[in-house]
């Protein structure tokens, strides 16, 4: 169950590896290579931020995890199998909250539960996380009568409703105002505390990372690969003030090149 | 909350004092509408038909605009009271300009008979030939709605899973694609000599000129709607677990629903045309036979009667389509109203 309270079962994420992966578009009949021997592993449970220049292949990383598109070489498992095609247990929540305009918050919730032919035995689930993001009174709202911060909790909604054992998260909060992101930012730690899911979060935001997540991965320019790690073991709620946070920052940028304005 | 735009409020113009109320706006467009039917009344009753002319329904038309002028006025005196009939203030000036046109044609017709008969008939013709004929005009309406029915749901039913087989699948696309592109813009008209022949009637020569007059425009905006999905939609359904038929049916084809109505609104145009195109040359049934018939016997009453018959059926249709739209299509912002 979505709202289920993470001592039930603690650690219901699921593993992650990543072995040398590559991958290359095809433009115009040359190879363009973008990911450059890729290699990642991540915990059950953990919250894994990638962090890098717009435009360096990271969410290219993220469609092959989440199993649209196949790498040109290496492999990506998953609790030990290799990814072949999307499922259910990876859900995905891109930048753009695209919800389906001709259905309703409710339907647009239950996209999942209908796919699978659930939505008959999981109804209540749909309600269980409308609440969970706080979108219980607009269940019959159609897209387009919604803010952009209620539309992208309704697609984060959307995807929790498969109870995801991997949360792929591609700048989801990429085009919220500040105020809204900030708000959301608390409310994606919390989300991720209740219900365990191994949470990877695409973002080129140095203080969003350092506020989400547990490790930060560092991508050069393309073709990406991983410059560093950097572990960011403070417990939470974090604080933004934090100066440990803030020395983290500065390190980051170090890595990314942009510490000159420190 | 409803998408579509009722009326759009427009600020209110400063008025003066007294005729800015509702109420008076109401009364004196509801007064001077009733004022303008009944001048077309007393005209008709009251000045005598040219001599050598004999129109039966002279008095019925004149009374029939009395009515009319009265049930006006009424209405006009109670939207000061009641505010629902004052819905009816927005129609009060096109009925205030169609009293004096129909004033005018009597005029220029019955009165002084400027106008050469038998080509201009004057408004109790028309009058006469729907009391007098009215059999011989609901059987061609019934024929006309039968055939423009059987073929327009024929074509736009083929058209539509045409058009989403072509969108969805490139093996009918490298199939289907050439054909549409080659046979497509030929007008359904061209087939008619052929048609003809080669089906055992006229009535479904008639209806597979109708359904390739619709189908046309169907298939191609139904392809270009589901060619056109935002490819983002299917990530997210594949993601979630969606199979190929939950793609076709719960993605594709909702999203591409927008064009579909383009193409079903073009493709009623179509079908009208052929329609009476068909009727007129092949089978004996239907409005456009019985404009054609009434033209052969230069009985011209009767063929402004169906024209206008012809007008109300296309317009009923065609308002009958947008009001399914906006019903199906509710999610959609700023609909085309019709």
């Amino acid at each position: 169950m979505v709202a289920a309270p993470a001592s039930d079962d603690p650690v219901r994420g699921s593993t992650l590896t990543l072995r040398e992966v590559r991958h290359c578009f095809d433009l115009e009949g040359q190879p363009l290579p973008v990911l450059d021997r890729i290699s990642l592993q991540v915990g059950r449970g953990e919250f894994v931020a990638l962090l890098g220049p717009s435009g360096c292949g990271k969410s290219t990383l993220l469609r092959l995890v989440a199993g649209l598109d196949a790498p040109t070489d290496g492999s990506l498992l998953t609790e030990g199998r290799e990814i072949e095609s999307p499922d259910p247990s990876r859900v995905v929540v891109f930048q753009d909250p695209t919800l389906y305009p001709w259905r309703t918050v409710w339907s647009n919730v239950a996209l999942g539960l209908e796919a699978r032919g659930l939505l008959r035995t999981h109804r209540g689930r749909i309600e269980d996380a409308l609440r969970l993001v706080g979108l219980t009174g607009f269940a019959n709202a159609y897209p387009h009568q919604l803010s952009g911060g209620m539309a992208q909790r309704a697609a984060l909604a959307r995807a929790l409703v498969n109870d995801p054992k991997l949360l792929i998260l591609d700048e989801p909060l990429g085009q919220l105002d500040s105020l809204t992101r900030i708000t959301m930012q608390g409310e994606l730690v919390s989300l991720w505390q209740r219900a365990g899911f191994t949470a990877l979060l695409v973002t080129h935001d140095v203080e969003e990372a350092l506020f989400l997540a547990g490790r930060v991965i560092v991508f050069s320019q393309r073709p990406a690969h991983i410059k560093a790690e950097i572990v960011n073991a403070r417990p939470y709620p974090r604080h933004r003030g934090d100066p440990h946070l803030a020395e983290l920052r500065h390190q980051v940028l170090a890595h990314l090149g942009l510490d000159a304005t420190w | 909350m409803s998408a579509v735009v009722d009326e759009v409020s427009r600020p209110q113009k400063p008025g003066f004092g007294f005729f800015a109320r509702p109420a008076t706006r109401s009364l004196v467009g509801g007064l001077a509408s009733a004022t303008a039917w009944f001048v077309a009344a007393a005209l008709t009753a009251f000045w005598p038909d040219k001599i050598e002319s004999d129109w039966a329904y002279t008095g019925s038309l004149a009374a029939a605009c009395g009515a009319l002028a009265v049930a006006l006025a009424l209405a006009a005196f109670a939207s000061v009271r009641f505010t629902v009939f004052r819905r009816f203030q927005r129609l009060s000036p096109w009925l205030f300009v169609l009293a004096l046109f129909l004033a005018a044609w009597e005029v220029v017709t019955a009165k002084l008979g400027l106008l050469p008969l038998p080509f201009f008939p004057p408004p109790q013709a028309i009058v006469e030939v729907v009391i007098d004929d009215w059999g011989r005009l609901a059987a061609g309406i019934f024929a006309s709605a039968r055939l423009l029915a059987t073929g327009y749901f024929l074509g736009a039913a083929v058209g539509f899973v045409t058009g989403v087989a072509i969108g969805w699948s490139r093996l009918a696309g490298y199939w289907i694609h050439p054909v549409l592109r080659f046979i497509g813009p030929l007008p359904a008209t061209a087939w008619l000599p052929l048609a003809f022949f080669v089906f055992p009637s006229s009535f479904s020569a008639s209806i597979f000129l109708i359904a390739l007059a619709t189908g046309f425009p169907v298939t191609v905006l139904t392809w270009s709607g589901v060619a056109g999905v935002n490819s983002a939609y299917y990530d997210i359904a594949r993601t979630l677990g969606a199979t190929q038929r939950f793609l076709v049916l719960k993605v594709a084809i909702p999203a591409a629903m927008p064009h579909v109505f383009v193409g079903l609104f073009m493709g009623l145009g179509n079908s009208f045309a052929v329609l009476v195109v068909a009727e007129m040359l092949g089978v004996k049934a239907g409005l456009g036979w019985y404009l054609q018939w009434a033209q052969g016997w230069a009985a011209y009453a009767n063929m402004y009667a169906a024209l206008l018959l012809m007008a109300f059926l296309c317009s009923g249709l065609i308002t009958l389509l947008f009001r399914l739209r906006d019903r199906l299509l509710s999610w959609q912002k700023g609909l085309v109203r019709w």
